[in-house]
């Protein structure tokens, strides 16, 4: 299961699911609210560990990923916040009115944008406070309603490292950790996602004393973290259920560690869970090299991450006349 | 939607409109819940199986009777690797359970299986349901989705739509671990199952949408394919979510009562007292011999097969 040394730190690529139900309240904010005003939306979309050795979780959109219709003012959806099984991660919109518009949207441009405020927020720190902003996306839309039909293509904006990172060892953490610093994680990790404050922080540090007791800290207690006797390890709610590939969130997570902190050796933490609870033979640790020369860090790095479809670079379509189209449910109703 | 079916739904509406919902416990006697005890019965899955969570819903859908923060039970992303269908037969096949077709059409299952006629050579060849393979008997068809382009509205050919022209990757520095591609994966579709109240039948009842192994919505006819043969045509219809847009199927509760009710007398009757707050265990389990591939989570918090009183 472990890889050879020296080989490149590749990751399993985010995955996008999107409920009927943002397609039902889009198109109604798009009738009663929107009418044709294309600027981008705020929206938000939702993630949790991936919790089957069988399937990755997605990045999901449901109806309240999008601000609510009858809310005044405001066109930003409020995040939920305390759920465990949906930890909120900010993202944007850019819909379009015309398939043409859709098909001209400069998605080179956009994604650097995206990926430009990530970078911000890594280098003022605010990635820090807020994690949730290191996964921040981005989707764009054309939605067709007369045809009740919806083409839309996610992004995932992920900073490269330049030269990409090292990867020396990847194994389970139950097969990294000691027996008894893995039942200590395993419990530690546990109380933060039952803690209704931390179960949707979605990227932590874990330190492990000498007495194999492990403890699970905010990013911001990093200064905390700093004894000589402590093994510090990067975690992250890892979507992914491969068992020899850690998930995206590690990507721009290693870009903020690397900035922020200066580290050339990281050991990051896929945390996974098994129906709900830790499960230290599906998470893995890892230990990433990083080589990024000094000062790299002025510039902002390149970034990917347009979704591919069936390995292709084309957008989706959903068609949605069957539950949307008020002709064919009058005559399904008859 | 039958007209039989609508009527139905007008009657149940209003009934639900006019009567008071149950305060009084019936779960033993009649094996239904009142809504506190199923806000009880769902707070004590939650903790006991975390993946499930409680939900609010659309606004506008929202039960004056239900807390608003407690509108219903969901759990997301939950794996079907195989078809109910293909299951069914090779399990019939190697003599496992079956449903019991009694005249009351419960769905119960027997324990030791129809004896088959020809069973003398082929006990080697008995599949496990461990290693079921099923693209071994048969490949695997072409999964059409909302995706695909023979509906008979003409989507604009997006899909043929390669986009070569404004992004630009490198390959060699994006990274990306290629999936294994396997039948696995092509097999393997999730499903969102939520449970709600119905306050007409005064039982839970368990929806269901799914995915394909590309994450987009099945059709309803391929979710039908994930239920067990015996309920697929009769005891799952396809209607309005009570709390969310949208049609979905949706296993039928007008049995649900008195099937509990069975399953609790059976555990009295071996001196085990079922408790309300065990009622969703109890039901969840019961589901699964109507959808027996998709892997939602329950844990048998109390042995079934105990007894107190030897």
């Amino acid at each position: 299961m472990s890889k050879k040394e020296g080989a490149l730190l590749q990751f399993s690529p985010m995955q996008s699911l999107v409920d009927e139900g943002f397609w039902h309240r889009f198109s109604s904010l798009k009738l009663n609210k929107l009418g044709i005003d294309d600027s981008p939306l705020p929206i938000i979309g939702f993630y949790a560990p991936c919790s089957h050795s069988q399937v990755s979780n997605h990045l999901t959109l449901l109806a309240e990923s999008l601000p609510s219709e009858s809310s005044d003012a405001s066109l930003v959806p409020e995040p939920s916040s305390g759920n465990r099984n949906k930890c909120s991660i900010p993202g944007i919109l850019y819909n379009t009115n015309t398939v043409e518009a859709f098909h001209a949207l400069d998605k080179m441009k956009l994604l650097k944008e995206e990926a430009a405020k990530i970078w911000n927020d890594i280098v003022t720190g605010k990635a820090v406070e807020d994690c949730s902003v290191l996964s921040r996306f981005l989707l764009i839309s054309f939605a067709d309603l007369k045809k009740w039909s919806f083409h839309y293509w996610f992004a995932f904006p992920a900073l490269m490292l330049d030269p990409p990172a090292a990867l020396v060892n990847l194994r389970p953490a139950s097969q990294w950790l000691r027996a008894a610093e893995a039942e200590s994680l395993s419990t530690a990790c546990n109380e933060w996602r039952k803690s209704k404050s931390t179960a949707d922080v979605p990227f932590f540090l874990v330190t492990i004393d000498p007495q194999s007791r492990a403890t699970v800290r905010l990013l911001k207690e990093w200064e905390a973290c700093q004894s000589d006797s402590h093994k510090v390890l990067f975690g992250f709610y890892d979507p992914c259920h491969f068992p020899n590939t850690p998930g995206w969130p590690l990507r721009n997570f290693l870009a903020l560690i690397s900035a922020k902190w200066n580290l050339k050796s990281v050991q990051f933490f896929c945390y996974r869970e098994n129906r709900g609870f830790a499960d230290m033979g599906l998470s893995l640790v890892g230990e990433a090299l990083i080589t990024v020369p000094e000062g790299w860090k002025n510039t902002m790095p390149n970034a990917v991450g347009w979704e591919l479809n069936k390995g292709r670079k084309v957008p989706r379509c959903i068609s949605l006349a069957q539950s949307m189209d008020p002709t064919r449910l009058a005559v399904s109703a008859a | 939607m039958v007209l039989s079916q609508k009527i139905h739904e007008a009657f149940k509406g209003t009934v639900e409109r006019i009567t008071s919902h149950r305060t009084v416990s019936a779960f033993k006697e009649k094996g239904v819940l009142s809504v506190s005890e199923f806000v009880i019965a769902g707070d004590n899955l939650v903790a006991k199986c975390p993946t499930w969570s409680w939900e609010s819903g659309e606004p506008s859908k929202r039960k004056p009777y239900l807390p608003a923060e407690k509108q219903f039970l969901i759990t997301r992303n939950v794996p079907c690797l195989r078809r109910a269908a293909s299951v069914e037969e090779e399990y019939e096949a190697a003599g496992g359970e079956v449903l019991l077709d009694d005249e009351e059409n419960d769905g119960w299952l027997a324990t030791h299986g129809k004896p088959k006629e020809t069973k003398s050579d082929e006990e080697e060849d008995l599949p496990s349901m461990e290693s079921l393979e099923i693209s071994k008997k048969e490949p695997i068809k072409q999964i059409s989705t909302y995706m695909g382009g023979e509906e008979e509205d003409d989507i604009p050919d997006m899909a043929e739509f390669e986009e070569t022209d404004n992004i630009v990757t490198d390959p060699s520095t994006y990274l990306v671990a290629h999936e294994p591609d396997d039948d696995n994966i092509l097999r393997t579709r999730t499903y969102d199952v939520s449970i709600t109240y119905d306050k007409y039948y005064q039982t839970p009842r368990v929806w269901l949408t799914g995915y394909d192994e590309s994450r987009m919505l099945l059709q309803q006819e391929l979710v039908l394919e994930d239920v067990s043969q015996d309920h697929a045509r009769k005891t799952v219809t396809i209607e309005d979510h009570p709390h969310l847009p949208g049609k979905h199927a949706s296993i039928h509760p007008c049995r649900h009562g008195a099937v509990m009710k069975k399953i609790i007398d059976v555990l009295m009757s071996r001196g085990v007292e079922p408790e309300v707050d065990k009622y969703l265990f109890l039901f969840l389990k019961f589901m699964a011999s109507v959808i027996p591939t998709i892997e939602y989570d329950y844990t048998m918090d109390f042995d079934l097969g105990s007894t107190s009183n030897n």
